[in-house]
Formats: C-alpha cells, structure tokens, sequence
C-alpha cells in the first residue's frame, strides 16, 4: 500500500515538473519567435530605404546630412549580429527615417509625387507595425520573466540556465514628437 | 510620430471585466467562449430532439422517433453551416468585397498592424460600400478572421482611431465571440424554424382530428404534450433571442476593452465611438440577423440598455473607456 502511495506522489511529481519545464521552453520560444515578427519588419523597412532615398534626391539632391545618415544606419543595420545591436540600428534607422520624412516637407512637388507619397505611408504603416511588434515582444518577455522568477519555475531556471531577458527599449524618437530643425544647408535650397 | 508603447505594468492578457469590474484572464475567456459554443451544440440537439420527438408524439405516436430523427439532423445542419459557412453567408448579406493592397492600402496596413498587436495571423479585410461607419468581425477561428469595414468608417477616422475599431473586432476573432455568436444564432434559427414547421402542423392536424370525430384523438397524455409544446414552442424562441442579446451586450464591452489593450490606447477607440455617436448620416441598412455583429447597431435605439439591445449604449462604451 506504502508504496503505490509513494509511487502515485512520485509520477505527480514527475508530471508537475514536466509541466513546468515545457511551460517555460514554450514561453522562451513566443519571445523568440516575437523577435522574428520584428526581424521581418525591419527587413521590409531596409528593401524600401534605397527606393525612398533614390525618390527624395531627385529633388533634394544637395540634403547630404540626411542621406548619409540613412546610409549609416543600413550599414549599421547589416553588421548587426545581436538582437541588441538590430534593435539600436533600427533605432537609428527610425530616427533617420523620422529627418528624412521632416525634411521633405520643405519641398512640395517631393510631396506631390505618387511614388513618394505610398512609400511615405508604406514606412509609416512598417514604423507602426514595428511598434506593435516591439509591444508584443515586450510582452511575451514579461511573462517569460514572471514565471522563471516566481514560484515553481524560480526552482527549475537555474538548473536549466535560463536567465531574466531584457526588454527592448522605446527609442527617445518615438516617445515625442519629433522637433523639426532645418540646419543651415538645408535652409539654403 | 508614433505613440509610446511601454511595458505594461498590467500582465499580459488579462483585462478588467468592464460588467463585473473583475480581472478576467483573456485565455479563461476564450476557454469559457469554446466550451459554451460545444455545450451549445449538444443543448441544441438535444432541444430540437425533444421538440421533435413532443411534435411527433402529438401528432403521429408512431412515428414519433422519425420526427425526433429529423429534428435533430436540422439541428445539427444548423450548427455546421454556422460553423463553416456562416462567415461566407455575412459577408454576402452585408455586401462586402476583399479589399485589395492598392486601393484599401492604408485599411490593409492598419489591420496587419493590429494583428501583429493582438498576436494573431492577419485577418481578411473587406470592404462595404456604405457611407455609414461601421465594420464587423467575422471567421471561426483566427486563423479564418475576416474583418468588414464600410467605406464610410475609413473617409471618417484617423489612424489611431480606426486602430481602435479593428482592435475591437480583432477581440472578437481572437477570443472566439464570432463562433460562439453563431452557434448561438444557429439555436435560434433552428428553434424558429421548428417552430414554423410545428404551428403549420398544428393547424393541419386540428383540421384532422376535426374530420376524424372525437373519439380518434389521443388519450390525456397528448393533451399535454400538446400544452407543454405550444408553451416551449412559444417562449424558446423569444428567450433564446434575449439570450443571446444579453451575452452580446457584455461582449462588446469586453472587446472594447481588449481592444484598448491591444492597441495600448483607449483614446484611440473613444474617439471613434463619439464620431460615430455624432454621425448623423442615413444609417446603414442591414438584415435584422447580423445586425448584432456590427461594430455598433446599424439601428441607433438598439444600442440601449432594452432586453432586446445588442450593444450597450455608445456613450457607456465611451465612458468606460475613459476611465481605464
């Protein structure tokens, strides 16, 4: 009788931990997998950079400051290899981008054009899917990190080498408004 | 540029129940909408059978079983067109056409946005030509989500609002209100049906009986199977329908709540429920059968407080809103 007892509480015991472990492999996967929804944003973002910058230099050719700086962050964008070093050249990107899209409003027949002008809500609409992806990220990290630090999964993550992740950052240029400044060239167009 | 979305200081995927002012997990609400739509299939054809098998026993005691069989294969035909064709049927009805990336670009991007948002795959959008706002949710799963906008919501909202309003309906898709709400209008309409079939029945069978002479009717037992049939016959239909408008209303304030917390932005969904508060255009005309799946009632009065109202009153939703 003793040891069926014993038997039943082992196999719930077994059954519990296993339960456990997969709950945090399956949250470490939606984070990951979360990542990738911003990946592939990003990259639809860098195939339309070349097209929007050919566009804007058609008539604001002399603008050198603004499209070098798109141009630093593609190259940026490139080299990243971590999920931190995407995240800051996508920033960087955004906030290139942001100068690009200010500036171009000093230049009406630019704004006229169709072709800039469904690129303009292409990136705007890939900034807000951006945003949303981020969002979702942050949030499938956040529950990652409740259950590998509180009680029962605080026991298994350390066995199983899961540390807390970091959550990604609001770049400064989405949080306000962007203040328009028109530097010495630009003005002289 | 875009809005700031920080870390929730709430846990993901649970929102307040704006009815109870509880917390309710979004994950306990699609198990709760799951398990309702399957005991409602099972209630169904278990109804409809005994409703068969009463009629029957009124009519012909011997074939009783025959009339049980059929009640219950138009229950269960009811429950799978509402299943696989009822997104199909609605959008014929309403009158939509697929949006295309060209001409609906700036729709098409919103809602792949929202989708990425509410962690879904990106719903098929489609197009009414109205120029009333409205817009509805359909599809049985997230993965068959179909979202319907008029023409006359997009010319009339911004971005963030028109975020709001597919947040909304991208709640109904996500936490299975859209199946649930069919299988509900699929009781419905099967109850009505039967009874149709019953009254017409009724009326042939009192004209039988007549020709026969008094003695051919049943014993004491039909007679009150015949009460307790007219009786069911009566009330099932009309419960059914409050029902079903009662679950509608409370499911529309947690979608606007959803919504507000897939978009992080309740202002978004405010401000478009008090443009469309404040049309004052010609309202849409819809069917009174999916008039329920619409962002708000087509028919104004109908988004009231009433036994019969689907929505809640516009202004509640906005206040509520408001207040998260």
């Amino acid at each position: 009788m003793t040891t069926i007892i014993v038997l039943v509480i082992l196999v719930a015991l077994v059954l519990f931990a296993i339960n456990v472990y997969n709950r945090i492999i399956t949250l470490e996967n939606r984070y990951q997998n979360a990542w990738s929804q911003i990946d592939v944003q990003l990259k639809r973002r860098a195939d339309l950079v070349p097209n929007l910058v050919e566009t804007v230099k058609g008539y604001a050719a002399h603008e050198r400051e603004v499209f070098d700086n798109v141009g630093k962050a593609r190259a940026a964008m490139a080299g990243a290899r971590t999920i931190d070093e995407s995240a800051e050249a996508a920033n960087m990107m955004t906030a290139a981008l942001g100068r690009l899209f200010a500036i171009s409003e000093a230049y009406p027949e630019l704004k006229a054009n169709e072709n800039f002008r469904v690129l303009q809500e292409e990136l705007s609409s890939i900034e807000n899917k951006i945003a949303y992806a981020r969002q979702f990220y942050n949030d499938a990290v956040l529950q990652y990190n409740t259950v590998i630090t509180t009680v029962p999964g605080v026991f298994f993550a350390g066995p199983m080498g899961k540390t807390k992740h970091v959550y990604l950052e609001v770049p400064e240029a989405d949080r306000e408004v962007p203040t328009v400044s028109f530097s010495a060239g630009a003005a002289s167009a | 540029m875009t809005r700031a979305r920080n870390v929730g200081s709430r846990l993901p995927d649970a929102i307040t129940d704006p009815s109870t002012g509880r917390r309710i997990s979004l994950l306990d609400w699609k198990a709760a909408n799951l398990r309702a739509s399957w005991f409602l299939t099972v209630g169904m054809v278990v109804l409809l059978g005994g409703l068969g098998w009463l009629i029957g026993y009124v009519f012909e005691p011997g074939l009783a079983g025959l009339f049980l069989g059929i009640a219950v294969v138009i229950g269960l035909g009811q429950s799978a067109a509402a299943f696989y064709a009822s997104d199909t049927m609605v959008l014929s009805v309403a009158g939509a056409r697929p949006a295309t990336q060209d001409e609906h670009r700036f729709l098409v991007n919103v809602s792949e946005a929202v989708a990425i948002g509410a962690g879904v795959p990106a719903p098929r959008v489609y197009v009414i030509d109205n120029p009333a706002p409205n817009a509805f949710a359909t599809g049985r799963d997230p993965q068959h989500g179909t979202i319907a906008v008029t023409t006359g919501l997009m010319s009339l909202l911004d971005r963030q609002e028109l975020e709001g309003v597919v947040a909304h309906e991208m709640a109904h898709i996500r936490n299975y209100d859209v199946r649930f709400m069919s299988m509900l209008a699929a009781t419905v309409g099967a109850v009505v049906l039967l009874r149709d079939v019953a009254l017409r029945g009724m009326r042939f069978g009192a004209l039988g009986r007549r020709r026969g002479g008094g003695s051919s009717g049943g014993g004491r037992g039909q007679i009150v199977a015949m009460l307790l049939l007219v009786v069911l016959l009566v009330l099932a239909p009309i419960l059914a329908l409050a029902l079903r408008m009662a679950v509608s209303r409370r499911r529309e304030f947690l979608a606007d709540a959803t919504g507000a917390y897939i978009t992080r932005n309740p202002e978004g969904l405010a401000l478009a429920l008090e443009k469309l508060r404040d049309f004052r255009g010609a309202p849409m005309k819809v069917s009174e059968g999916v008039a329920h799946m619409f962002f708000t009632n087509p028919t104004a009065r109908l988004n009231a407080n009433g036994w019969f109202a689907t929505h809640p009153p516009l202004q509640d939703r906005i206040n509520r809103l408001r207040r998260m």
